[in-house]
């Protein structure tokens, strides 16, 4: 075991976190219906979260980090799921967040221990450092691990000041194949669940708690709430028997509602314990996957982002269209006719001009303070009549309303139908955008919108995909359960 | 502004094809067939054409790149062809190219063709662009159906008129144009429908249905142009004479600028306020006789009647339902069945109206003739309501 070294952690903090949650949840109990005949599937009860056609890892984590405010100079994505083996995400995140492009990047990946892993170094380090996770992991029908996965992202900000305080840590490296996935087996390959249980259980999760919260000088009875990433779903009970830990397990609430969200399982749970406990409480936060990071905070002020991470929870709609879960999640291909088979190629060379102020979703302000996406050389403003500077102006966290809007159902659409139309943001710029996360009620002139970042184009041919941001329901209807 | 062009042309010929799903012809088929009787018409010799444009705006899937095609169909020998492309108002590029060759007297007899093969694509509707350009980075990937629908959202909530209310004034425009397009032998949809079935037809684009939809078809136009001077000596007497002719191109403001309220179509004002001052135009409601708007959807032409001056802002619903436009009623609008049923092969929809405009000047239109027709004006759209090309052109009798 490393970390044993006990030692005096200099003053570092989380200063912020961030979580998200993709709209759809499944209700597992349809799922168990649809596959009944097989008796096949996993857990009946609760919910998981289903990404959109158009999410993936890197948006998810972006949209999870876009509540931290700041400049770090340095980002972490972390994730098991990445779209991209060569493209670095954290990458796309600072140019997603419009950060400055000298902050320092690093993908991380290996297990879904990760995110927790890298906010452990950022935290032993000296850099303010964001750390963002997202996944979305695939599963075949039938196997526990499909109903049992959800999506989501998850974020956190390592400072010099903050809200809560490090004050134990301990690590455990450990190879317990509990699962894995590899490039000749992408779906999740599991072994016998009580042999998990008992192994991460008794040699991997209890010994590495354990010595974190003995460098924190906090008995295990003094942990007012969990942010513990279970190996398998009860494993937190067992865990706090041995250890004589009574606080809640947030992520245990989070696996039931959202489903095991991977690297940003841990960090979203953190985020809801942040907004539930009050200052002075102390919080466990651990990550599992070939080993343990255990992490002992205590809370010294309100967390920026806590409460909208909890409010994030609670928000979504429920479906019970199995087969639309499938062709989601892509476990089932459908022949969705000639319209489908549009060539989406991206070229480089366009991407290397304009590809930044895509993702960043970056306007110009012009000579006159007119605000227009995308910039151009000769301003769009009526009465302008030559070359102007433009000042660059992000568009992603403005507001906006809608001017016109359609839902096309003759266009193609991986999740039909294909909602889109002219929204007018606040400070003057006006843009024709795709729409996305339809919760039902449909989009109407006026609606207020808000930005999502998601996937434009789909080259699946060449595996390539290009983001871009949508206009979403400035508000998401709350969810009963 | 200049003089104009106002009695400078005369078109002396002009052919149309059948327009439709024609799985016997082929793009040269087509421009053969339009150009033959058009030259009938003229009383030429294919060798008379000194200059040609061919409109053509997709050539990716159908009659292919550059004006060759044209050239080849119609063995031009040695003259000057031209292709030219602008999106759905391509037609009308192809006259106004060869009217201004007329007008600034480099030649006598020009020539303008529009055709387009769209039914080779395998499916309906029109090809997706698939450039993987800087505008495929954010712009959205709408069909034609969804841009145009937009209109209707916009349109309603900036004169407060009931979504059903809409709808139904939208539905009239439909059925109008298959009464007329029933009664026109070359056109795609030939079958009058009642208006339940148009308002229960099954939803494209909120809130375009299937009826208030165009077709999409095969077909080529064509028109040849000369002087006044020369159609007298051809043995026209009163030449069918091109009034005005005006083009609008969006500079990008109403996809980009905050002053634009998606209700209506600003190229198309600018326009025809232009085309009216060239033809001398002061009360378009009583000075055109009637008039072929691009209606590729109906809640285009709905907004159109007001773009157009034939209707106040926010009447045009109760002036359709009125019907006014309608063949019996005062100004009476795709009396050919306009694209939602004469056709639309996008290159040739501008020839195609002029067409029409054409006939009713000569009284050759049979069933679909007005008892006078003194002047009349084609409207043709390209692109979607916020980034858009718009085409209107006047034609009357030279007296």
């Amino acid at each position: 075991m490393s970390g044993n070294d006990v030692q005096k952690v200099d003053e570092r903090f989380v200063a912020g976190v961030g979580a998200y949650a993709p709209l759809l949840r499944l209700e597992r109990s349809a799922a168990s219906r649809a596959l009944k005949f097989s008796g096949l599937g996993g857990r009946a009860g609760g919910r998981r979260a289903v990404a959109g056609w158009d999410e993936d890892a890197l948006t998810m984590a972006v949209e999870a980090a876009r509540s931290l405010t700041g400049a770090p100079r340095a980002v972490v994505f972390a994730s098991t799921s990445a779209p991209f083996i060569e493209r670095s995400h954290a990458t796309l995140l600072v140019d997603a967040l419009a950060l400055d492009r000298e902050t320092r990047t690093n993908d991380v990946s290996g297990s879904r221990r990760c995110a927790v892993s890298a906010l452990l170094d950022a935290l032993l380090g000296a850099r303010e450092t964001l750390v963002a996770a997202g996944e979305k992991r695939s599963a075949k029908p039938g196997s526990p691990q499909q109903l049992a996965f959800g999506d989501g992202g998850a974020a956190a900000l390592a400072s010099d000041r903050g809200a809560a305080r490090l004050i134990g840590h301990a690590s455990l490296s450990h190879d317990l194949v509990d699962i894995y996935a590899s490039r000749e087996h992408p779906d999740p390959y599991a072994a016998e669940e009580r042999f998990v249980r008992e192994t991460a259980v008794a040699r991997v999760m209890v010994p590495t708690i354990e010595k974190a919260c003995a460098m924190a000088g906090v008995g295990p009875s003094k942990i007012a709430f969990a942010a513990v990433h279970e190996p398998l779903a009860g494993c937190w009970r067992d865990m706090a028997r041995a250890m004589g830990m009574t606080a809640p397990n947030l992520a245990s609430d989070l696996t039931q509602s959202l489903g095991d969200l991977g690297a940003a399982h841990a960090l979203f749970a953190f985020s809801i314990a942040c907004a539930k406990a009050k200052p002075g409480d102390h919080i466990l936060l651990a990550g599992f996957g070939s080993g343990c990071d255990a992490l002992v905070l205590e809370l010294i002020g309100a967390m920026p982002g806590a409460n909208e991470a909890a409010a994030m929870f609670r928000s979504g709609v429920a479906f019970d269209d199995y087969v639309r879960f499938l062709s989601l999640t892509g476990e089932l291909d459908l022949d969705w006719g000639v319209r489908s088979e549009f060539a989406q190629k991206a070229q480089a060379t366009v991407l290397e001009r304009y590809g930044r102020d895509m993702i960043g979703f970056v306007g110009g302000r012009d000579a006159k303070g007119n605000v227009q996406f995308p910039k151009s050389r000769v301003p769009v403003r009526p009465d302008a009549d030559g070359l102007e500077p433009m000042q660059d102006v992000r568009l992603a966290d403005e507001t906006a309303r809608i001017v016109s809007a359609t839902a096309d159902r003759l266009n193609f659409t991986p999740d039909p139908p294909f909602w889109f139309g002219l929204v007018q943001f606040d400070n003057g710029a006006r843009v024709m955008m795709e729409f996305t996360d339809f919760d039902g009620k449909g989009f109407c002139v006026g609606d207020a919108v808000r930005m999502r970042l998601r996937i434009k184009s789909h080259d699946k041919r060449r595996g390539f995909r290009t983001y871009f941001w949508k206009a979403a329901p400035a508000q998401r209807p709350q969810i009963e359960g | 502004m200049a003089n104009g062009i106002k009695d400078k042309v005369a078109v002396v010929g002009m052919g149309c094809t059948a327009f439709g799903e024609r799985w016997d012809k082929g793009p040269d088929d087509l421009m053969v067939d339009a150009f033959e009787e058009a030259l009938a018409d003229a009383g030429l010799e294919r060798a008379q054409i000194e200059a040609a444009w061919m409109g053509n705006a997709l050539d990716d899937i159908n009659v292919g790149n550059s004006a060759l095609p044209l050239a080849h169909a119609l063995r031009l020998k040695g003259i000057p062809v031209s292709r030219v492309e602008n999106m759905c108002a391509t037609g009308s590029e192809a006259l106004r190219a060869a009217s201004y060759a007329v007008a600034s007297g480099a030649v006598d007899f020009a020539l303008a063709l529009g055709v387009e093969k769209l039914k080779d694509t395998g499916y309906g509707g029109l090809p997706l662009r698939t450039k993987g350009l800087a505008n495929d980075l954010w712009m959205p990937y709408g069909s034609a159906p969804g841009a145009f629908a937009q209109l209707a959202g916009a349109y309603g909530a900036r004169h407060g008129i009931a979504s059903a209310d809409l709808k139904r004034a939208m539905a009239h425009v439909s059925w109008k144009s298959h009464q007329n397009g029933a009664l026109n032998p070359k056109a795609h949809l030939r079958k009058a429908v009642d208006m339940e079935t148009i308002l229960e037809a099954p939803m494209i684009a909120d809130p375009l249905g299937l009826f208030d939809c165009c077709g999409v078809s095969d077909g080529a136009a064509c028109a040849i142009l000369t002087t006044p001077d020369i159609a007298r000596g051809l043995g026209r007497a009163n030449p069918v004479t091109v009034k005005a002719i005006q083009l609008c191109a969006s500079h990008g403001w109403e996809m980009q600028y905050g002053a634009w309220d998606g209700s209506f179509v600003a190229t198309t004002r600018q326009a025809a306020k232009r085309a009216y001052a060239e033809a001398g135009i002061g009360n378009p409601r009583a000075d055109l006789s009637l008039v072929e708007a691009h209606d590729c959807f109906s809640i285009t032409e709905l907004v159109t009647m007001e773009d157009l001056g034939l209707a106040d802002d926010g009447r045009a619903p109760f002036e359709i339902l009125d019907g006014r436009f309608d063949r019996d009623g005062a100004q009476p609008c795709q009396i050919d069945g306009g694209l939602k049923c004469f056709g639309h092969p996008v290159g040739a929809s501008g020839l195609r109206m002029a067409y029409e405009i054409y006939s009713q000047l000569l009284g050759r239109a049979g069933e679909r003739q007005r008892a006078r027709v003194d002047m009349g004006l084609i409207h043709n759209l390209g692109g979607a309501p916020f980034n858009s090309v718009a085409a209107v052109s006047i034609l009357g009798r030279l007296r």
